[in-house]
């Protein structure tokens, strides 16, 4: 245990994968920590002093769903097994993996003319899976009510029921358009990896989804939107701490 | 937010009168949950408030889109939509009959929130459906007339968005062509029914839904019953066996749609994906057991195979993704294409001959060409005949000796006769724009062709190549596929029986001896099913085979569930013995909507749903004379091209007394009537349509009652 409860091995981790693109050393980092690791835990945020709102520093998720194009068949069965074997309704809407948006024209929609995929175009059909991101976590860090936390047993990044108001505010952060509203229950709601074992990848006929340790897809797999910037802005100044050089 | 009562059904039917612009909702539950989805509420549609003597075409003629409690859940193989309507291409006289889309859009409707859609009325200039959620609006369509298919979803999904599902019709359609279609998702169609659309200006139907379905019993059992469902598919029609020797497989039968193999590759996938040996028990390899294109075209289809492709929920993807680049060239037309069974053939099967024969390069082009232009004008092939027609009335002469000289100039007819594709673009469009003499009267359908050329139906049932049955539509599974059985059924519709309950069993691959077996423990005999083309007489189990077939092709329409894959009494999975399960039907039907029934208990509503569509037969036909005015068999089934003796091996035909019998038997097993092969005032009381008898008996359209009439064995 160190002086931190054992949180500072958390911190390690995440600096760890920050390391490369912010520069810090664990020495830089751990002072910065030192004037405000008040509140890190898995479940609550990491609290950057006085004049600021906490930024949410999450563990690294320890798996992703990931997937081969060439190989869907757009029958949707992911979305139908993601949706019916978690809450018990049909409802490819708020599906926690997206095919049926790119089923007709592709990701591009219909106006990709010539470079139109999908069932109308070329054939190909995309698979939007959720990138459980390291940090900074968009949807998470957009959420006025720091309802999107890391669930046991995988750190997946999941919607915490009792706090999320349905404001979508996480939706408009995702440049992946990876959370759903469900306008049913009045919230939001985002891939949370199955326990390790994701019914869409179960449920699909064509081998076309794997459940893989995780991986840092966000600079791998284009944005389908840029996201309305939704950060509230004392979130954006504990920011500087880390970032600003 | 109350929670409904049932699971499964959206709860809700949508009724749109085009003559006055309004629309409506109806509750399902409390107005069709005796017939459940589908067939069932289109015939009681039509029964309710279309009379007798209404032309298909008239503003009074109803079109019903229905789905069922099963569309749109996980459970597999759901993605149907029923179309009934009175149908233009029955003859002499329309009668009811129904039409079949898969695709995406019995899901997308759930998901709106609707299990049907009633059509009435006509609108008064071309519009378009919009139903997004809750929001129905009646579009203007002007400026979408006169395209096809294809521009037509892509400008509506402009507007709606690119998750619209749109189900429209062609120029054929809207010229009033009664070989017409309307389809959805690029290759999904309901036959027939184009035209009844283009009575009453309604261009398309377009579909978005963000709600959900709801499974009302426990999630876990739900999730378990789906695995098992899973675990019992075949291929294509239920084939059960691969049509290759494969390192788990027992059996293999080279005739089966389980085409798979190490080696088979989807080729212009990008980069090429190896079918493999795809083991049952491999969940997550279902959607490579099939390949239509390879099945029905041969193994150069595999070069231009992209991906199986069809409905939403179904793993089994019976449609193919072709991408053949020399069309483009050729053709000037886009080189990726799909569909599946005669929507794949459809300008193939014009042709006699190819210069590079019946499996070569030209063939598959002709596929392409015909796709591109067919399913994009919107025509409909009836099952091939209008095909198996042209090129007899080619052939004998009879075109050349109807038109005049210079329309029959206007052809390329050494084109056609040399196999060569292009001559489909001098054909098809002017059969969508009814340009002409020939391409008119190929619009009509088969029973009125014969009537304008004044030709004789008996010609046409004479010739086994033709494969006509009666009323102007071809056989679909009779005795070639199951001997007696499928000849009763065969009889029983007003269109094409489209029934692969007993082809999608005694076609499944599997030995005869193991196929008799399972007979044995569903229908109570091995002697219900024989070997194709290797018949013994009429036995009680055949008719009770044919009376579960028809009575599950109308449980499958109405609740959803793909009569094309289904039933799933067999299974590929040896530690069972092969067997499937016979009640899988109502465990899902159960468990999705809350309303517990067991299989008899289903058998029974389905059993009211294909007897109210007797009835609509008897009553717009105005005659309880069923079996000599409407169950007729055609002549080419008593007869064998070589004079082999009838239960000969190798031979299809039938005796003529033995299927006097075969209905017998049959008419008994449905508890109808005999003589007149109409269901008696007691059946319609069994199965709760005592109303329906009533107002049948005022008409004089009841037989006897049992006593008089029925024979006492």
């Amino acid at each position: 245990m160190d002086e931190y409860g054992g949180r500072g091995e958390m911190l390690e981790k995440v600096i760890d994968s920050l390391n490369n693109e912010l520069n810090l050393s664990r020495r830089q980092f751990l002072k910065i920590s030192g004037i405000s690791i008040v509140g890190i835990s898995t479940l609550e945020p990491f609290l950057a002093g006085a004049n600021t709102k906490p930024v949410i520093i999450m563990e690294q998720a320890e798996g992703v769903v990931i997937s081969d194009p060439t190989k869907c068949v757009g029958c949707r069965r992911c979305e139908l097994a993601c949706t019916e074997f978690n809450e018990g309704k049909a409802h490819p809407d708020i599906s926690r993996i997206k095919v049926g948006r790119n089923v007709n024209y592709g990701p591009k929609s219909v106006y990709a003319g010539e470079g139109a995929q999908g069932n109308w175009g070329g054939g190909l059909v995309v698979q939007d899976l959720c990138k459980q991101c390291p940090h900074p976590v968009p949807c998470a860090n957009a959420c006025p009510n720091d309802a999107i936390v890391i669930g046991p047993p995988l750190n997946a990044r999941v919607v915490d029921l009792d706090k999320c108001i349905g404001c979508k505010m996480c939706l408009r952060a995702c440049p992946w358009e990876m959370i759903s509203y469900d306008s049913e229950t009045n919230k939001a709601t985002k891939c949370f990896l199955c326990q390790g074992k994701p019914k869409c990848v179960e449920a699909c006929p064509a081998s076309a989804l794997h459940y893989t340790a995780w991986n840092d897809y966000t600079n791998k797999i284009p944005p389908r939107v840029v996201p309305t910037s939704v950060m509230p802005p004392e979130k954006a100044a504990a920011c500087n701490l880390c970032h600003k050089k | 937010m109350k929670m409904a009562k049932y699971g499964g059904w959206a709860g809700k039917i949508l009724r749109v009168d085009l003559t006055s612009g309004r629309s409506g909702t109806e509750d399902t539950v409390e107005k069709y949950k005796e017939v459940l989805g589908g067939t069932g509420i289109g015939y009681q549609v039509l029964w309710d408030e279309v009379p007798a003597g209404t032309k298909p075409l008239d503003p009074a003629n109803k079109i019903i889109f229905a789905t069922g409690p099963l569309a749109g859940t996980g459970a597999p193989c759901n993605g149907r939509t029923a179309v009934t309507t009175l149908w233009p291409t029955c003859w002499p006289k329309p009668l009811v009959a129904t039409g079949h889309m898969g695709g995406q859009f019995a899901g997308e409707l759930k998901y709106a929130g609707y299990d049907g859609i009633i059509i009435e009325g006509r609108a008064d200039r071309p519009v378009w459906l919009s139903i997004i959620n809750d929001q129905v609006e009646i579009k203007d369509a002007r400026s979408l007339w006169g395209q096809g298919i294809r521009r037509t979803t892509l400008e509506i999904s402009q507007q709606v968005g690119p998750e619209t599902v749109v189900a429209a019709i062609g120029p054929a359609g809207e010229n009033l062509v009664p070989m017409s279609v309307v389809m959805n998702s690029v290759s999904h169609s309901a036959g027939g029914v184009g035209s009844v659309l283009g009575s009453k200006n309604l261009k398309a139907i377009a579909v978005r839904g963000t709600g959900s379905v709801r499974i009302a019993g426990n999630k876990d059992e739900w999730e378990k019953l789906v695995k098992f469902h899973l675990s019992l598919l075949g291929a294509n029609n239920q084939h059960v066996v691969p049509n290759s020797p494969q390192p788990w497989a027992e059996y293999y039968n080279p005739a089966t749609r389980w085409v798979a193999s190490k080696g088979r590759r989807w080729a212009a996938a990008n980069p090429a994906i190896d079918t493999g040996s795809c083991d049952p028990h491999e969940l997550n390899r279902l959607a490579y057991r099939t390949n239509n294109a390879a099945f029905f075209l041969g193994e150069l289809a595999w070069r231009y195979t992209v991906r199986g492709n069809g409905c939403t929920s179904c793993p089994i993807r019976c449609h193919t993704m072709l991408r053949v680049p020399s069309v483009a060239a050729k053709y000037g037309i886009k080189e990726v294409g799909q569909n599946t069974c005669s929507g794949l053939q459809f300008g193939k099967a014009f042709f006699k001959n190819f210069p590079d024969g019946p499996r070569g390069q030209t063939q598959i082009e002709a596929c392409m060409v015909g796709m591109n232009l067919a399913d994009d004008l919107g025509i409909w092939c009836n099952y091939g005949q209008m095909q198996r027609d042209f090129q007899k009335l080619y052939y004998d002469g009879t075109i050349k000796q109807k038109l005049e000289e210079n329309e029959f100039k206007s052809y390329s007819w050494d084109k056609y006769e040399k196999g060569d594709p292009s001559f489909l673009f001098e054909l098809l469009p002017r059969i969508a724009q009814k340009q002409g003499e020939l391409a008119t009267v190929l619009g009509l359908g088969t029973g009125y062709v014969l009537e304008k050329w004044s030709l004789s139906e008996e010609e046409w049932k004479k010739d086994r190549r033709l494969m006509y049955w009666k009323m102007g539509h071809p056989k679909h599974h009779a005795n070639e596929d199951a001997g007696q059985c499928g000849v009763i059924i065969n009889t029983q519709y007003n269109r094409d029986a489209q029934n692969h309950s007993h082809c999608n069993f005694v076609r499944n691959g599997l030995p005869i001896d193991v196929q008799k077996g399972l007979a044995r423990e569903i229908w109570g005999s091995r002697d219900a099913v024989d070997a194709a083309g290797s018949y013994t007489p009429m036995n009680p189990y055949k008719a009770k085979m044919a009376k579960w077939a028809l009575l599950r092709k109308e449980l499958h329409d109405s609740l959803a569930l793909c009569n094309w894959m289904g039933p799933w009494v067999a299974s590929p999975l040896k530690e069972r013995g092969y067997r499937g399960d016979d009640t899988l039907e109502s465990m899902l039907y159960s468990l999705a909507t809350g309303d517990k029934k067991s299989a008899e208990e289903l058998d029974l509503v389905a059993e009211r749903i294909f007897v109210l569509h007797r009835a609509l037969t008897i009553r717009d036909m105005g005659t309880k004379e069923l079996r000599t005015q409407h169950d007729s068999i055609p002549e080419w089934v008593f007869r064998d091209s070589n004079d082999r003796p009838v239960y000969t091996k190798g031979t299809i035909h039938l005796d003529k007394d033995d299927l006097n019998l075969a209905l017998d038997m049959y008419y008994e097993e449905m508890d109808w009537d005999k003589s007149t092969g109409a269901p008696s005032g007691e059946t319609y009381q069994r199965l709760g349509l005592a109303k329906i008898a009533d107002h049948l008996g005022r008409k004089g359209l009841l037989p006897q009652s049992r006593g008089e009439g029925k024979d006492v064995k």
